[in-house]
């Protein structure tokens, strides 16, 4: 039997470690590449293509972002009315990359492929994610669905949905522009 | 005499304890007097301008080479993953630069984890990403006969800025466009201020070593043991007092 003052101390020691060592558990890394996560989107190869970003463009990205967009031009990948995009944004400090789904104006998927912040990481769970299904960009640029937040990774969560709505505002681009009536 | 061997044990703990925190509470009371008299002092005006100070909080130290274009402009990283055009912050990407050439009015940077692609003039067109296709393991990036061709260790591919395709080729013996050479001093001098401005204060220092949080979490602890002990030293001190009271009256 161990003695009392033994098994404080053992206790003591125990809460001590799990508490220093806390900080060194992180979400960091890259869950998928981008040809991957294309080629699992459709199943037939899609067309490559370009959207360039033209200052309407630009100015609204902007206001989803929230910040000004940096690039002329974004890659993405089409099949019909299908689109996916690889996109990037900042949840605190690190850029996240994310991979949205888009079929005929709503959310189809939502992955994390890279995530690069020492906390927050939870976003890239699909529980998380599949509360974007579905989803489409309302007339002012925003989610038509409300989003579950998580606590602990807010600024994740802002950088997602702002991503979502990006992905689903370049989509509407995209089919407008092929199919202006 | 059960009385006179308590009061000689309780003395010697407060001896011992007290000596090993001499330094200890010298250093804690003379920063704790800084800190509260940081305002007059100034000591959030001054920063820190030692480079190991500043590389211990994790910021970056200014950058000493880059890559000279053909305009006279230099393209070079500086902290927080940023690539500068002269003084203009044009795109991010992990160092180390590793290669830059220019080619039909683009201006290309090879990172170690992107491709970044700007106009002559230095905006940003798009970033190429090992995320999304862009091989690990390049070295240098080389413009011959307005072909752009990047070398890795697997050997030379071409490579389309348009399409951002890449096909192996079978050209040997390309020499790498450039290496860096040294920033000039005013890019330099630029980088030394913009650093020290946005650097850590004295008072953030003190704050840290006073605190203990300068050293991580060990850091902390050891604070706390610190304080644990004063406390201890404290009631050694108030029990040596209150033996030698009753000893005296016995």
């Amino acid at each position: 039997m161990l003695k009392p003052t033994l098994k404080a101390l053992l206790l003591i020691g125990t809460v001590l470690l799990t508490s220093l060592s806390s900080p060194l558990v992180s979400a960091k890394g890259v869950y998928q590449s981008g040809p991957d996560f294309i080629a699992e989107a459709f199943n037939q190869p899609p067309n490559k293509a370009t959207l360039w970003l033209t200052n309407d463009i630009r100015e609204q990205a902007a206001e989803i972002l929230g910040h000004p967009l940096a690039g002329l031009r974004v890659r993405y990948h089409q099949l019909d009315n299908k689109t996916a995009w690889i996109l990037e944004e900042i949840g605190k400090e690190m850029p996240i990359t994310i991979g949205v789904v888009v079929a005929e104006g709503k959310i189809e998927q939502v992955k994390i492929l890279a995530y690069r912040e020492s906390r927050g990481g939870e976003v890239r769970y699909p529980a998380y994610t599949r509360q974007y299904l579905g989803a489409s960009l309302t007339h002012n640029n925003n989610l038509d669905q409300s989003i579950d937040g998580i606590t602990g990774a807010t600024l994740s969560v802002w950088a997602v949905n702002k991503v979502a709505a990006l992905a689903l505002y370049y989509h509407g681009q995209v089919i407008n522009s092929r199919d202006p009536s | 005499m059960k009385l006179k061997k308590s009061i000689g044990l309780n003395i010697r703990w407060h001896r011992r304890i007290g000596l090993s925190l001499f330094f200890m509470i010298i250093f804690l009371a003379l920063s704790g007097f800084a800190l509260n008299h940081s305002l007059g002092l100034k000591l959030s005006n001054t920063k820190l301008s030692s480079d190991w100070l500043l590389s211990w909080y994790g910021l970056e130290q200014a950058a000493s080479d880059g890559f000279e274009l053909n305009s006279g402009d230099w393209l070079y990283q500086a902290g927080d993953n940023q690539l500068l055009l002269n003084q203009q912050k044009v795109a991010q990407c992990q160092p180390p630069l590793l290669s830059v050439v220019e080619i039909e009015q683009q201006l290309l940077a090879l990172c170690n984890d992107a491709l970044v692609i700007l106009t002559a003039k230095g905006e940003l067109i798009e970033s190429f990403t090992q995320l999304q296709g862009l091989p690990a393991d390049l070295t240098g990036l080389i413009a011959q006969n307005n072909q752009l061709y990047l070398r890795g260790e697997s050997g030379v591919q071409t490579f389309d800025t348009d399409s951002l395709a890449l096909a192996p080729s079978n050209i040997s013996l390309l020499p790498v466009n450039s290496a860096p050479t040294a920033l000039p001093e005013s890019i330099k001098d630029h980088l030394k201020e913009q650093e020290i401005s946005s650097s850590i204060s004295i008072e953030t220092l003190i704050l840290d070593l006073h605190s203990g949080r300068f050293f991580g979490s060990a850091g902390v602890l050891f604070i706390d043991i610190v304080g644990l002990l004063l406390c201890i030293l404290s009631i050694t001190g108030l029990w040596a007092w209150v033996n030698n009271q009753r000893y005296r009256k016995e």
